[in-house]
């Protein structure tokens, strides 16, 4: 057994998953006055799996079967091609965007202070209570 | 994908939309110019400006990241950029009947420059909107980074 016991590990994916979410509502925000622009989104399950490297994978009778295999695709980050706010064909979302900033700092918030806690506790045992 | 990559896509942004703001103040500003660029042994009057923005992608240090396997493709993006400064060539001069101005033409008709200034300081707003917008997305990104620097704390 490890001493980290994968908690680390996988608030660190989480940690992970906020920094790229982080950075497409900067690049959407960035590029709210650019005409065509479509917005971007960070997408958990491509990371979360990419990071697992999920090896269920389905049982096919047919080869028409969908194979519904997690597999780690190109991109984590999709695009929203057919969106539209504006007449000029800008698909970002102010308030969505905003909104999602506000959560997603939260949400980092919230990973930081369990590896903290996480620490902490180690740091307790290792003291051994003291 | 560094840490301040995120700084760097808003920063661009910060930087776009003080270059609009700069164009903006400059027609404001040339408002009433007659004499702004010398055609054909004649006088023109000042040209509205408007800006052009585009993402800024297809930079070599991407390719050069995708090609290495630094990061992948379509990854979050790296900011916008300013395409370029156009002349306003589609809204006609205003004419104004002032036969003492010394650039009047023949029937005392003087073209003044097409900036419609209504519809400045509404890019104006438009503008400062953006910007602000943008500097809550960099103090998120500084507030998150210095939450990461707490770890073990």
């Amino acid at each position: 057994m490890s001493i980290f016991g994968g908690t680390i590990s996988s608030l660190e994916k989480g940690l992970d998953y906020s920094a790229v979410k982080h950075k497409t509502i900067a690049q959407n925000i960035a590029n709210v006055d650019t005409p065509n622009y479509k917005a971007r989104s960070a997408n958990f399950e491509a990371i979360f799996s990419e990071a697992k490297h999920a090896t269920v994978s389905a049982y096919r009778t047919q080869e028409k079967h969908y194979d519904f295999k997690m597999q780690p695709t190109s991109s984590n980050v999709t695009r929203f091609a057919n969106l539209r706010y504006r007449h000029n064909g800008n698909g970002v979302d102010m308030d969505k965007e905003q909104a999602n900033l506000a959560t997603n700092q939260i949400y980092y918030n919230a990973l930081i202070d369990r590896v903290s806690g996480k620490l902490n506790s180690l740091q307790t045992v290792i003291k051994g209570g003291r | 994908m560094s840490i301040f990559h995120g700084m760097n896509t808003t920063a661009s942004a910060l930087t776009t939309q003080r270059l609009r703001m700069d164009v903006i103040s400059s027609n404001m500003a040339n408002v009433d110019t007659t004499r702004a660029k010398f055609v054909d042994g004649e006088w023109e009057a000042y040209r509205r400006k408007t800006v052009t923005l585009k993402p800024l992608e297809g930079r070599f240090s991407n390719f050069l990241n995708v090609a290495v396997g630094t990061y992948e493709k379509g990854e979050a993006g790296n900011g916008v950029k300013v395409s370029r400064i156009n002349e306003d060539r589609e809204t006609p001069f205003k004419l104004v009947f002032d036969p003492t101005h010394i650039d009047a033409d023949a029937d005392g008709y003087v073209q003044m420059p097409n900036v419609d200034p209504l519809r400045e300081m509404v890019d104006l707003m438009s503008a400062t909107r953006s910007y602000e917008a943008n500097v809550t997305v960099f103090n998120a990104n500084k507030a998150m980074l210095s939450k990461a620097l707490e770890i073990g704390k």
